[in-house]
Order: C-alpha cells, then structure tokens, then sequence
C-alpha cells in the first residue's frame, strides 16, 4: 500500500524569493564598496557609511543571505524529494524562515553602527551568535526529523553533504563565539592573539568549506541530474570525494596566516593539506562535468545548463587556484593584495551565484507549474555574468600581482623602490574601476532574472503542496547483494553517519589547536610586552567600532621589504594580550603593528580628519564624527574586569582607577595637540584612537 | 623570486614535452602515408574502404592504451551495464571508475604533502621564515659592500651626516625642490612657511640649522615631535639635495609663514 502525502513548496517559494532579494541587496553594497575604493566621495561622509562598516555587510548579507537563503531553498526542495516525506514540521520550517531573516536583518542594523568582534565573516555580536545557533539547530532538528521519517532506506550522496554542512557549521560557528560580553552588542574574544588567530581562521577557511562549498555540492549531485536527465556519473567516485573532501578541508586554515606569527609547524600543516585539496575538489567537478556526459547538446540550448557548467568550471579553477596560494612562495606575493579578493569572487560569483541562478531557473517554473516567461533574458543573464565575472577577476589578478610585486622591489642601491604605500595603491585604482565595471554587469543580470522570474510567477500558480505518493519503509529490512557494502550500510543509519562525519572534521582542528593552545613553547613571552592602558584600549575597539582592520593589517611578515618599509617583523609574543587579534587580512591601505610613535599626533589627528591632506591621493575616507564624538568612558571598569577575567594581568582594584589615568593620558595628548594649534576636548573618540595608534608595536624596541 | 621562475620553468617544460608528443604523432602519421600512401579511385570506394575498416575496428576488442586507462571512460553504448539499481527521485547513479588521472593526482599530491612536512620539520632542509630572513638580510649586506667597491657604484649612499655639504648648485636645488614637493608640503607647506611641522623660511631650530643638522633631522626623524625618519624611504643623495634645498629656502618670508619656534640661530 503507498502512502500519499504533499512536498511543502511554499517554504521553498519563500527561502527562494529572500534569497533574490538579499541577494541584490548585498551585491549592490559590494558594488558601493567597489566604488569607495577609486571614488572616497563615496563614503558619503556618514559614518554608517564607511568602508569599514559596510564592508562587513556587504561580506554577511551574499555569504549569510544570498547563499544562506539558497541553501535553504536548495536543501528542503530536494530533501524532501530524496527522502520521499515533507519536512519533518511546518512549524519548525516557519522559524526556520523568519528567525533567519530576522538575523540578516539584525546584522544589516548592527553593522553599520560599528557592533563588531571584527572576527572575519563572524562579525556579528553575541546576542545574534546565539540566534544563529538556536535557528541552525532548528534547522538541524527539521533536516533530521525529515531522514528519520523518510520513506526511502538509503540517503542519498547529496544528503551526505547536507549532513557534513549541518555539523560542521555548528561546531565552526560555536567554537568561534567564545566571547565574553561586556554589554548588550559588546564582547571580548576569550581567545587573544595567535590563538585567536588560529581559530578565527579555522572559522574562516572552513567558512568556505562547509558554508559555501559542500551545500552547494549536495545541491549540485541532485539539480544537475534533474535538470540533464542523465545519472550521476560515478558513485565510487562520490563516496570518495566526500570523505576525503570534509576530512581534509579542516586542516587548510592555517594558510591564511603564511608567514605570519603563527607556528611553523601548524603553517606547514595548512600548506600540505591544501594542496591535498586539489584531488577531493576536482572530484565533485568532474562528477558533475561527466554527468553532463551524452548531455552537451542540451547545454548548448539550456541557459540552466549553463550556469551549471559555468560554476563549476569556476568551482575548478578555483579549488586549484587555493592551493596554489597556500604555496608559501606564492602566498608571499599574494597575501595582503587584491589578488586574494579576486580569488574568493571566482568561487563566489562563479560557483555560489551561478549555481544558484540556474536553480532558481529551474525550480521556480516547476513549483509554479509554468514554463519560464524568457529564455532569451536567462540567456542575456548567462552571457552578462559571465562576462561580468570576467571584468571581476582579471583586472584584480592584475592589481594584486603588479602591487604585491611593486610592494617587494628594491633599487639597486638597496632603497625599496616604492617607499610611499600610496604609490602602490595610485597604481591600480584604475583596475578597481574595471572591478566596479564587473560587478555592476553582473548585478544587471541578477536583476533581469529578478524581473523574468518574476513575470514567470505570474504566469503560473505556485502548487503550495505538492501530492506524491510512496510505498512506506518495510518493517523489517534485510539487506540484500551490494546492499551489504559498508558504505551501503552507512547510509541506512543517518544517525551514525552524523557522528562520523563530526569526528572525522574534528581530526584536524583538534590535531592543530590543541598544541597552540597548551604548549607554551609555541608563543614565547616578552617581558617588555604590557597591557593596553585604559586610553589605549578605548581606543582599540574604536578601531575596531570602525572597521580598521578591513584595510589596514597588523602583522608585519619576515621579509626584508616589509622590516624596511614598517619596522621589525611581528612576534607571536606581541599579541597576548590582543582579545580579539586585529592581525587583518588585506592591505588597502599600510601596516599598522608598528606605527606608534612614527608621526606626531597632530599628523594623526589631520590624516583622520581628512587623509588627502597628509596623504594626498589616498582612498582612506575622513572620520571627522571621532571628533565630535565623546568617548564612552562608562564602559571602561567593566572592560578592565573582563580583560583581567580573560588572563590580562591588571591589578586588583585597578578598574576603579583607571578612568583617572584615561583622563590623564588623554589630557596629554589633548595639550600636545594644543600646541599646533588643534582645539580638541581631551574626552573625544578621536583622543583614544591616537592613543591607541601611537603604542601600537612600541613594546619592543626596534633596533 | 628564483622558486617562481624555477616552477614557472618546470610549467613550460612540460608544456613542450606534451606539445612534442603530440607533433611526434602528426609526423608518425606522415610518415606512414608518405612512405605507402592509400589511394582510391572513386569517393565511393574511400567509402566503402573507411567502413570496412571501421567494422574491423568495431570486431575487434578496444585496445587499451594508456591515455584510455588515464582517462577511465567507458564509451556511453555501455553505460546501461553500469547503472545502479538504487534510483533517488529519479536519478541514478553509475558504477564508474575513479578516474586513473583522479588517483594519480590524489596520491601525488599526499606524496608532496608528506614530502613537504619532511622537509621541513622532520629533515630540517628547509628554511623556516626566520631562516629565510636571515639568509635575505645577508644577501642585501653583501650585495650592499659589492655596489660600494664597484668604482663609482653607490655613490648616493656614500654620503652621511659626517660628510654632507650644502649645495647652491642649481641642478641639486631643482632635484631637493622636486622631491620636498612630494614628501615634505603635508606638514611644512607649499614654501616650507609651516603647518603641521615648523617653519623652514626663519631663523629659528627646533633641532639645529646647520646642513649636518638639517641631514640628520631628515634622516632619521623626530619621531616623538611628529617628524618621520626618511632613511628608508630616500637615498643618502636624495636627503642631502632636500637639505640644500632647505637651506636655500632662508629668509624667503612665504605669505602666512607659522610662527618661530626653537632657537635662534
């Protein structure tokens, strides 16, 4: 007897329309940013406006939003097909829904008013890290009450994916919330340092992996077949790739941090296991590719079909393009420079967008039950994209390899060649237009597919639940023939599969993690290394309130050209007092570990009043509001209880005294600037942020 | 540098090795028709003659060679042997290989990986980053002492604080004023009359107004009054030339020149 039962396709319809529409809003802040780095005027002078807030934004609202919201959409259209059930509750998938729009929107609110851990892709504050844990185990809750009460015996190669997906985000995401709050949008990272480093780049890599690659795969191993009609290529092949790919992605992080302060033996770690990646990658691109086998004739008709091509030729160029930079003589070069920038936009635009328009393309007629209104617009949106990837990629290949090499020469007489950082950054600003030029064509053809979806819908009536029927799971199985195989067996028991796939991503983060953490050896003390003053570390997360670290790194690498241009490289010993580290990962503009006590605090406080002035030329937007803006000093007892709680050693007591030595240090600097002529209340913002600047890397003396 | 190149070299070996294969296999088949050439009389019979052989070819078992082993595809006329019996909403899945190509890149690459943390930790053959750095600043201090005996070499660096002299020379007023344009107006303005840093045009010094004076000031900065040592980012010559430069600019009283400060002198 079959059962009969309906596929919920509303909860798909409304996961698909937030993902078109978070999707334009967060290209269209990347293509403000895009703007603001050739047209500063951009910045619009509005403090919720800057590059360093929005930054941020525009990163969550495509990685959180965009993809997110298609994940979602991609994981409960085929779940439910694969497991022959509808969602395990409806309630459950309503909260699913709302309570992630409701995070997207507290992070489009939060962001701009400068609430940040500065934590790379997790800027989020605590309050929202505890949302996005509570809905991810509603939707872990939803994934597993659909397998547990499905009516097909095994699970699928995609449902594998949404499983490594579900668990690994979850522990990503939870060890890299380990903050202590302050107030109600403020914490304090429990780690400090190369630690902090070490995990927030764990975080970040494996960002990728989880979030932005294996979904996509699992969604990948059942649209593509659907949408060609044709059978996966090859299960071995799948079965390998899989477990291969979650076991090793765990390891890579550490090359985020080459040359950097981190351990040799953990930075090595991460370059051997990337370039393992190639092969686990390459796996679901070519599964994908070969599928299509017997099928090329339908992707030269089938703008759907293209878009899958597209992303994963992407997805393949760059799962060998990582690797390659995880070489540390490549790294060397590219570290810091845009070329980076360019690499992660080949996976995002390529990969991530284009495979989630060529499933809206196909899941939304069917839902709808309609054909799709224009072939023609999916074709024009194919051919714009592609070509606006185009116009992405290549100019910032071309910028970062041309700065990051300009960055390194030296004359003859052994001067650097390029000794003003400006000069770098003046020689591709037009390559940042060209950038622009991409990202606004590729955005036109989100946007065409925005207006032809929705002419679709209207041509059509969504079918909110779909009948189906299926023969119920027998009560009693007995495995017959290849059924018997292990890994046959393994996708009978959903349970065991998960706690498989949790140890075997665990491996790796352990194996890294846990020496940084316990021994000593790792991070050698500096005695002369001391604590922030109460000013100073006002001034800190004024820095980090504004974003700073999007531009400006701080972490000077042991090669001569960096010792030479910004002073004696970074040491592990520097940082531990660094809740969260601000080591950064890009260098739009100079390194920041040793500018204390390079220029005066009038310099400083002109350069944030308006950066053309001392620097002229420079894309650096002014912060004239640090000015006006009074400190709030109400906060720094409970900041000096929280350092001291998370192992910096102020003295007990201390935090009843330290706003008088604030005010104190303030005072000085307030009168120094007095001196040139600059009138400025000692009790401003912009007093902490000098203070900050001018200790920063002062602790040991260079030579 | 040298490690991009090498690899950069390595690519374009095996470029040419494939490329040469492959002409190797045009000029085979030359060769073979050179030496006994087909001919037909009608298109007809070249027909008749290509199907024959393909018939021949499809009677006999596939050969296989090694680019057919690498590549593992089964012609698609066999794909209905190898379909699963498992179909998941429709969609099954095929019992092909790994592909040959697959594994070697797979195993080469745990081999590297393997090869790599020997070399490194295990061995000790490569450098770590604070080796690579030392050995870098080695290198810098011995091409610094070549480029000094070179006759005439270095000259722009042989100048110092010890030895500086000002210039009136025309050319090396024009070269310091070029280069204050660039680097100093931010703090000292337009004409050297003072903003940020003091005023150049009076009689007064913060830090001594002699050329020796003046050359070191630029050159290694007062870092606690604001002023930035310069020595990493111009040559000796290039300080000594802004220096001239600075003491031509005496008594030039520019319009809103600052206020003195300092001693005079």
């Amino acid at each position: 007897m079959t059962e009969k039962f309906y596929y919920d396709n509303k909860i798909v319809r409304n996961f698909a329309i937030a993902t078109i529409v978070w999707g334009i809003i967060g290209m269209t802040v990347g293509l403000l940013i895009a703007m603001q780095l050739f047209k500063p005027a951009l910045n619009m002078g509005s403090q919720y406006t800057t590059f360093g807030r929005i930054r941020p934004l525009h990163t969550n609202a495509v990685i959180f939003a965009f993809v997110g919201n298609a994940i979602f959409m991609g994981v409960y259209y085929s779940l439910q097909r694969l497991l022959k059930a509808r969602m395990f509750s409806d309630v459950l998938s309503k909260i699913h829904f709302w309570g992630w729009q409701l995070i997207i929107v507290s992070a489009v609110i939060t962001l701009p008013l400068g609430f940040t851990s500065s934590h790379e892709y997790a800027e989020l504050e605590w309050p929202i890290d505890i949302a996005i844990t509570v809905i991810w185990v509603v939707f872990g809750i939803n994934m597993f009450g659909t397998i547990i009460k499905r009516r097909e015996k095994h699970m699928y190669v995609a449902i594998w994916f949404y499983i490594a997906t579900f668990v690994t985000v979850a522990v990503l995401h939870i060890v890299n919330s380990f903050q202590l709050p302050i107030s109600a949008f403020k914490s304090y990272y429990l780690y400090a340092g190369v630690q902090d480093a070490l995990v927030q780049w764990w975080y970040g890599h494996n960002a990728v992996a989880f979030f932005l690659t294996t979904p996509y795969l699992g969604m990948m191993y059942y649209f593509l077949p659907k949408m060609a009609q044709r059978p996966i290529y090859s299960y071995k092949l799948s079965i390998l790739h899989f477990w291969s790919l979650i076991f090793i992605y765990i390891w890579a992080g550490p090359h985020h941090l080459l040359y950097t302060s981190l351990p040799g033996w953990a930075q090595s770690l991460g370059v051997a296991f990337s370039i393992m990646l190639i092969a686990p990658s390459w796996g679901g691109m070519i599964n994908g590719l070969l599928t299509l086998r017997g099928a090329w004739d339908k992707v030269r008709e089938d703008a759907t079909l293209k878009f899958m091509v597209v992303g994963l030729t992407a997805y393949g160029m760059a799962t060998f393009e990582g690797p390659m930079l995880a070489l540390k003589q490549i790294n060397a070069i590219a570290h810091y420079t845009d070329w980076i920038v360019a690499h992660v936009h080949v996976g995002a635009l390529g990969w991530n967008g284009f495979l989630t328009f060529g499933i809206l393309y196909w899941l939304i007629p069917r839902i709808y039950r309609t054909s799709l209104y224009s072939k023609k617009l999916a074709s024009f949106h194919f051919w714009i994209g592609t070509l606006g990837i185009i116009f992405y990629a290549v100019p910032l290949y071309f910028a970062g390899f041309t700065q990051g090499l300009m960055w390194k020469e030296f004359t003859e007489e052994g001067m650097l060649r390029y000794p003003n950082f400006l000069e770098t950054v003046l020689q591709i600003v037009p390559m940042y237009v060209l950038r622009a030029i991409g990202g606004a064509l590729y955005l036109i053809g989100v946007i065409v597919m925005t207006y032809n979806l929705f002419k679709t819908v209207g041509t059509g009536k969504l079918l909110a639940n779909e009948p189906a029927e299926a023969m119920p799971l027998p009560e009693k199985y007995v495995a017959q023939g290849s059924d018997k195989k292990l890994h046959r067996v393994l996708e009978r028991k959903p349970m065991v599969f998960l706690v498989l796939s949790l140890i075997v991503i665990l491996i790796g983060g352990v194996i890294e993690m846990m020496p940084t953490f316990t021994i000593k050896s790792n991070i050698p003390t500096i005695s002369s290394v001391k604590p922030y003053t109460p000013l100073e570390l006002q001034g800190r997360d004024v820095y980090i309130k504004e974003g700073c670290v999007s531009c400006h790194s701080q972490m000077i690498r042991p090669f001569r050209s960096e010792t030479e241009r910004y002073g004696e490289y970074s040491k592990a010993g520097e940082f531990v007092y660094d809740h969260p580290h601000l080591w950064g990962s890009k260098r739009t503009g100079p390194d920041l570990q040793r500018e204390g006590g390079k220029y005066g605090n009038v310099w400083h406080f002109n350069h944030l009043l308006d950066p053309q002035t001392m620097s002229p030329g420079s894309i650096m937007p002014p912060y004239e509001w640090l000015i006006t803006q009074t400190l709030d000093t109400t906060t720094t007892r409970s900041k000096i209880n929280a350092m001291r709680t998370l192992g910096v050693p102020y003295a007990e007591g201390y935090e009843h005294k330290a706003n008088r030595d604030l005010d104190i240090q303030a005072k000085e600097i307030a009168e120094d600037l007095q001196k040139n002529n600059i009138k400025v209340k000692s009790d401003k913002e912009i007093i902490a942020l000098i203070a900050y600047l001018q200790r920063l890397g002062t602790d040991i003396k260079a030579k | 540098m040298n490690d991009i190149l090498i690899w950069a070299l390595l690519f374009v070996a095996v470029s040419i090795l494939i490329a040469a294969i492959l002409v190797l296999r045009v000029i085979k088949i030359y060769v073979q028709q050179s030496l006994n050439p087909t001919y037909f009389a009608t298109a007809e019979e070249r027909e008749k003659h290509r199907l024959a052989q393909e018939e021949l070819a499809a009677a006999q078992p596939e050969k296989k060679s090694l680019w057919t082993w690498l590549l593992g595809l089964r012609p698609l006329s066999e794909e209905k042997d190898l379909v699963m019996e498992h179909e998941f909403d429709g969609i099954s899945e095929l019992d092909n290989p790994t592909p040959a190509w697959f594994m070697v890149l797979f195993y080469g690459t745990i081999l590297f990986a393997v090869g790599y943390m020997f070399n490194y930790h295990v061995m000790g053959w490569g450098q770590s980053q604070e080796q690579e750095y030392a050995t870098e600043l080695q290198q810098a201090e011995e091409d610094r002492i070549a480029l000094l005996q070179k006759p005439g070499g270095g000259g722009a660096n042989k100048i110092n604080e010890n030895n500086v002299e000002a210039s009136t020379d025309k050319a090396v007023l024009q070269a310091g004023g070029a280069l204050f344009k660039n680097v100093c107006t931010p703090c000292h303005g337009e004409h050297g009359e003072g903003i940020v840093g003091p005023n150049l045009t009076d009689d007064y010094w913060l830090h001594g107004g002699t050329v020796k004076d003046i050359f070191k000031t630029i050159k290694y900065g007062v870092p606690e009054k604001g002023m930035i040592a310069w020595e990493k980012s111009m040559n000796a010559k290039q300080i000594s030339d802004i220096t001239s430069y600075v003491m031509s600019l005496k008594g030039s009283n520019p319009p809103g020149a600052k206020a003195p400060q300092g001693k005079k002198e």
